[in-house]
């Protein structure tokens, strides 16, 4: 059973983590990101009783949150509206329309996925550990490198072509 | 541009989550916790009622008020039950399953809701239509014709939003399942 506390300390870990990928999964779309993170944990705290710890509790939320993303049925509403708030202040200098520019396509590339692969680069972007991500989206591991590699390679070469 | 770039694009991305707190997410999650048992509770009590209602009143008064009004209360109490069950059982899926899993699940899911949207509930429409008409020449004897006017007019109003909103969420969940299937 998940306390208070504990539940606390798992937001903490895994919130900033969970709202990328779900960025990811709406094209740019905060809200909708924004939404669904409060959605996964709001599940994970109704269902805190049922996690009964054959994965880990990292694999366990993840799989929540790449299942909520996948069955929203206001996907096919979302629009890459991506803002300069969805940029870092850290980075925000003279490169900032270039860096606008290139998220956004990236958000097209990875949209142009299948659901599994965009999960899969989703998670690998959030340097994810290749196990959870096996776990989370249920590859085996072998599969899953072979997968990944070729994706980073379709998604460098659409965002560098535009296709 | 090169692999590592992928992640060093990705990160600039800020995370504007600052609105958000666990502890608001637990009181939110209590809350949806709370309603649904409510509305469970009320389901329950709604159908002892009817329950208790056929077996101890109606097969000793038996009339066609008495039909219409079972009919109406059952065809929608059926509806519903079915709607919480495919409901709860998506629930207990997608915390459980993995993304592979739980996207044929969604495909399966879609093609059952189907079913439901284009045989089930037209069947419960229909059944609760004909309960209604049964109900009007008693409202007919009872009620002044201002007021059975009103809730002729009425019936049917709602009726129709009700069927807009069922057509409204048929659509959406068939262009989901073809997007599935893509």
């Amino acid at each position: 059973m998940i306390t208070e506390q504990e539940f606390t300390n798992i937001y903490n870990l895994h919130a900033s983590k969970i709202h990328r990928l779900c960025l990811g999964y709406a094209s740019g779309n905060n809200e909708l990101a924004k939404e669904w993170l409060q959605e996964t944990f709001i599940k994970v705290w109704k269902h805190r009783n049922s996690f009964k710890g054959k994965s880990s509790i990292d694999t366990w939320i993840y799989r929540i949150a790449v299942n909520i993303c996948l069955g929203d049925l206001r996907k096919s509403r979302k629009s890459i509206t991506i803002n300069e708030d969805l940029l870092s202040n850290s980075s925000y200098d003279d490169n900032n329309d270039n860096n606008e520019g290139n998220i956004k396509k990236m958000y097209h590339c990875i949209d142009q996925l299948n659901e599994q692969n965009k999960a899969l680069i989703l998670l690998e972007l959030e340097n994810i550990p290749q196990t959870t991500i096996a776990d989370t989206v249920g590859l085996a591991h072998g599969t899953l490198r072979t997968r990944l590699s070729r994706i980073r390679k379709s998604l460098l070469k659409c965002i560098t072509n535009g296709k | 541009m090169e692999n590592d770039n992928l992640n060093k694009l990705w990160d600039i991305q800020a995370n504007d989550i600052s609105n958000f707190n666990p502890k608001d997410i637990i009181t939110k999650a209590k809350k949806q916790r709370n309603g649904q048992y409510i509305s469970i509770s009320v389901m329950s009590l709604t159908v002892i009622v009817l329950i208790i209602y056929a077996f101890y009143y109606v097969f000793n008064q038996w009339n066609t008020f008495n039909l219409g009004l079972i009919l109406m209360i059952s065809s929608l109490t059926l509806r519903i039950i079915l709607e919480f069950y495919s409901l709860y059982r998506k629930e207990k899926q997608l915390i459980s399953m993995a993304q592979k899993s739980y996207f044929a699940y969604l495909k399966k899911y879609y093609k059952t809701r189907q079913m439901i949207n284009f045989v089930i509930t037209p069947i419960c429409i229909a059944v609760y239509i004909f309960g209604f008409y049964l109900l009007l020449p008693y409202f007919k004897d009872y009620f002044s014709k201002g007021f059975y006017t009103y809730i002729l007019i009425s019936g049917f109003l709602s009726l129709i939003f009700v069927i807009a909103i069922i057509i409204k969420s048929t659509i959406k969940e068939q262009s989901f399942l073809k997007q599935l299937h893509k």
